[in-house]
């Protein structure tokens, strides 16, 4: 439904775009890129974090490891990052179903801070892990198919990272019919909307949220073993992501998980609008500070109001 | 001059108007029953008045100034105190300090003077044992603590949420006599919501009834109760 | 009686460590310096927990102090003890902004918020290579009081007393009440009269000058700072762990637990050089689960029940 204020909004929005395609449309190309990248390892935590309401800081520490699961298994046995999403995504689930089991689950009923600083002790933990066992070298793999390019006039640019606004938009889409069409969905929803009520109607409140937790472990890891064919691998290469993705859902708003998406093309296209010019190539990561501030001040100041 | 005055005041929650065009006043002295059935705005009501919610329309004045959007501090400054009907204890503080922060922030004394003004207050209600931690209560003390609280802020308008709820026969006339003797020593204005009507009619001169928002009557109990409007409001229409 | 006896031994405490240098020599000098750096930090960070916010941004006020000093120097010609309090002020000033802005949030969105703040310092450093030097930092022209350890050991000191003192004052005062309501519950607290905005803001400045006093006075000892090392994440990182592990809400805690923390760092560093944080990280998680009240909540629930059990078999 479009307010009417909402209208010469919608219009600014949608001048800027065609003015920025018509002049620079690389910065539309990567921007969207950069978006699928951003929103695909968001809309899992969106999930975490908008239905079944736990925080969790630790979310890009998951990514970062399954994309060394992903890279052992493919620099040792050969297998390509796309045939090991699987066995990837399942490890992670599995460890991320013990993380709940172990520590998050003790934090349900405690206050949120408590749960706040868990999974910031989780994250380092998991990072400094990655520093023993790995060391803190950064690893890269090359795959031939990353370096697919098409040419439209004089312009030629990559296409690969557009599976990654690929893989967003089945997840957006896939999660939206998994909680509104499936047992198990809808379930998770009424944990989330209220954790009592649910169990008074008979729905298994620890199972669904240890069920929601492993199953966010999973896109987010299978994702881990995507993000390795496109970028190096080091220990502290998921943390920005995880403020990135609460950045995107606080700006999608709480639990609007296709709304995530959005959020990402506006974030990708301004990083990378600062990106085509020298000047300003520096300050594209402080866009994304910059958006995750507006906006949440913006709703805190909004929520007063109401 | 009434103390406390409310001119068309209402509440919307997203459409749903929980107060509506509510015009009331109170007076020095006098204790003010607050009835109606669930739901009917009584505790929204409240909030209004004391600046836990701002209201969407209409006016609030506290003798004579308008108060309508004051934040909350500030009218615990002037002199409005409520107690709440889900308790709300502060349980990292003793029983004395959450009786003396009134006195610090609303009248602004300083540690000393508000640790004998929050002890004279307690004594006053017969609550001891004022070192312990609130989770260490009984139902009656931690209501006493409430209203302690509230008085401790030197109140001129005083609003008592269901403080007799929870509590036994013994206790509830224990408490009775207590909210007289406050209201009569401290010549304050007295707003009481209540479900049991036994104490509405003991306790109170006068009474507003509010129904979805509105208010529908007013005067003393005896003749609110035989109003035909209120029985139906509590019947649901099957009066 | 009990007062007393307690007042003393901190006095004590406060004496051994003002004449400790007579007998340590540079290195264990320096290793004094950076716990007492994390410990103040510490003690800061509780501060501002009491009202129930917590700051992942440390080490934003931290750095912000860190470069205030060193630029003033360098820009602005001052001396070095001039640029140290004008580094205090000017991460009070930054606060006392940020704070209309930041302070309406709560739980995790005020923390997410003063963790990008701190990102936003570092990229902003980052970039302005003129001014800030950029990624290389800037070199100051000399250290202060030429190096000397045991000088530089004092100013430490005498900004880990300040702190101290800062937090021994919150605990004592009206400051206590208001923060603590504020935790506990709001709602409640406004109706009683406590100004909500205004105490969160006196602590948020105060905590944010105390932490670029402790910045100001780490670069003028070391002569240099860097956006990395000025923003380095572990200024977020131990203060938050120590504060756990010692005890939350109290002064005392997060001192005692810096200076376990402190000296297994320091052990550690030297068993494991890469990823030696794990331990930081494992503490977090151990003290959350099984341990909320830290080391010293946990005394005071010991000391409590023997206490309540001697006064049980007085009265039988």
């Amino acid at each position: 439904m479009l307010k009417k204020q909402s209208l010469p909004k919608v219009a600014a929005v949608a001048a800027i775009f065609v003015a920025i395609i018509l002049w620079r449309p690389t910065v539309l190309i990567y921007g969207l890129q950069a978006a699928g990248l951003y929103a695909s390892i968001a809309i899992p935590m969106g999930l975490v974090l908008g239905i079944v309401h736990i925080v969790n800081l630790a979310h890009g520490e998951i990514m970062m490891v399954a994309a060394y699961s992903s890279y052992m298994l493919c620099s040792w046995l050969g297998i390509d990052p796309y045939i090991s999403l699987i066995p990837v995504a399942i490890i992670t689930a599995i460890f991320g179903f013990i993380i709940y089991r172990l520590t998050i689950r003790q934090t349900l009923k405690a206050p949120e801070l408590n749960q706040l600083i868990l999974t910031f002790g989780i994250a380092i933990s998991l990072t400094q892990l990655a520093n023993i066992v790995f060391t803190s070298q950064t690893r890269k793999m090359s795959f031939s198919y990353v370096s697919a390019s098409m040419d439209i006039g004089e312009l030629s640019f990559g296409i690969y990272n557009f599976v990654f606004l690929v893989a967003a938009i089945v997840l957006a889409y896939g999660l939206k019919f998994f909680l509104h069409k499936t047992v198990a969905g809808k379930a998770a929803l009424a944990v989330g909307q209220n954790p009592r009520g649910a169990a008074i109607v008979g729905i298994d409140v620890d199972k669904t949220y240890g069920l929601i937790f492993a199953l966010a472990c999973a896109l987010v890891g299978a994702m881990g073993a995507m993000f390795i064919t496109r970028s190096a691998v080091f220990p502290s290469v998921g943390s920005p992501f995880t403020m990135k993705s609460f950045c995107l859902i606080a700006m999608a708003g709480i639990g609007n998980i296709p709304g995530i998406l959005g959020a990402s093309v506006l974030l990708g296209v301004s990083e990378n609008f600062l990106k085509a010019f020298r000047a300003t190539r520096g300050w594209a990561d402080i866009v994304f500070f910059v958006l995750i501030i507006s906006v949440i001040l913006g709703r805190s100041i909004r929520g007063k109001r109401a | 001059m009434s103390k406390l005055v409310t001119r068309e005041l209402s509440k919307a929650f997203s459409g749903l108007v929980a107060v509506n065009k509510l015009s009331f006043s109170m007076e020095e002295g006098e204790i003010l029953g607050i009835i109606g059935p669930n739901g009917a705005g009584k505790t929204t009501f409240i909030h209004l008045v004391s600046g836990i919610l701002m209201p969407t329309s209409g006016q609030i004045e506290f003798k004579g100034k308008d108060i309508t959007f004051s934040p909350a501090h500030e009218r615990s400054r002037l002199g409005i105190a409520r107690t709440y009907q889900l308790i709300h204890p502060l349980e990292n503080l003793t029983v004395l300090e959450n009786v003396m922060i009134g006195s610090v922030f609303s009248r602004g004394k300083n540690l000393k003077e508000a640790r004998s003004a929050a002890e004279a207050i307690c004594a006053e209600l017969e609550l001891d044992g004022l070192g312990r931690d609130t989770s260490q209560l009984t139902i009656l003390e931690i209501k006493k603590m409430e209203i302690a609280r509230a008085l401790a802020n030197e109140p001129e308008v005083l609003f008592l949420d269901e403080v007799m709820a929870g509590l036994n026969s013994d206790e509830t006339r224990q408490m009775i006599g207590m909210v007289q003797r406050i209201a009569k020593e401290k010549r304050m204005a007295v707003g009481v919501v209540e479900h049991v009507m036994g104490v509405i009619r003991e306790l109170t001169q006068r009474v507003i009834v509010l129904d979805s928002g509105e208010l529908i009557a007013e005067g003393p109990y005896e003749e609110v109760s035989k109003n035909p409007r209120v029985m139906e409001a509590y019947l649901g229409g099957a009066a | 009686m009990k007062l007393k006896a307690s007042w003393l031994a901190a006095a004590l405490l406060a004496v051994a460590a003002i004449i400790l240098p007579a007998f340590l020599g540079a290195y264990p000098l320096n290793v004094a310096r950076s716990i007492m750096t994390y410990m103040a930090l510490a003690v800061s960070w509780d501060m501002l927990l009491r009202s129930g916010q917590i700051s992942f941004g440390i080490a934003g006020l931290f750095g912000l102090g860190s470069y205030a000093s060193a630029l003033a120097v360098l820009r602005a010609g001052m001396s070095p003890a001039a640029s140290i309090v004008f580094a205090v002020l000017f991460a009070g000033l930054v606060a006392f902004g940020l704070g209309f802005a930041i302070l309406r949030l709560r739980a995790m969105y005020f923390s997410i918020t003063t963790l990008a703040l701190m990102e936003i310092f570092r990229i902003i450093m980052h970039n302005l290579h003129d001014f800030s030097g950029g990624p290389e930092g800037v070199v100051l022209p000399a250290i202060l009081f030429n190096g000397e350890a045991k000088a530089l050991y004092w100013i430490c000191l005498a900004g880990l007393f300040v702190t101290i003192a800062a937090s021994v004052y919150f605990e004592k005062s009206k400051l206590h009440l208001a923060l603590t309501a504020i935790r506990n519950d709001e709602i409640s607290a406004r109706t009683s009269g406590v100004n909500i905005f205004k105490y969160l803001l006196i602590a948020f400045v105060a905590t944010s000058m105390l932490q670029g006093l402790m910045g100001a006075i780490q670069v003028q000892s070391y002569g240099f700072t860097m956006p990395d090392t000025a923003f380095d994440a572990n200024f977020t990182l131990l203060p938050l762990a120590m504060a756990l592990l010692g005890g939350i809400h109290s002064t005392i805690g997060p001192m005692a637990g810096a200076v376990l923390l402190g000296v297994a760092a320091e052990w550690l560093k030297l068993k494991i050089p890469y990823g030696h944080l794990v331990v930081y990280g494992l503490i977090i998680i151990l003290v959350i689960l099984f341990m909320p009240k830290g080391l010293y909540g946990l005394a005071k629930d010991k000391f409590k029940k023997s206490h309540d059990n001697r006064v049980k078999g007085k009265l039988s």
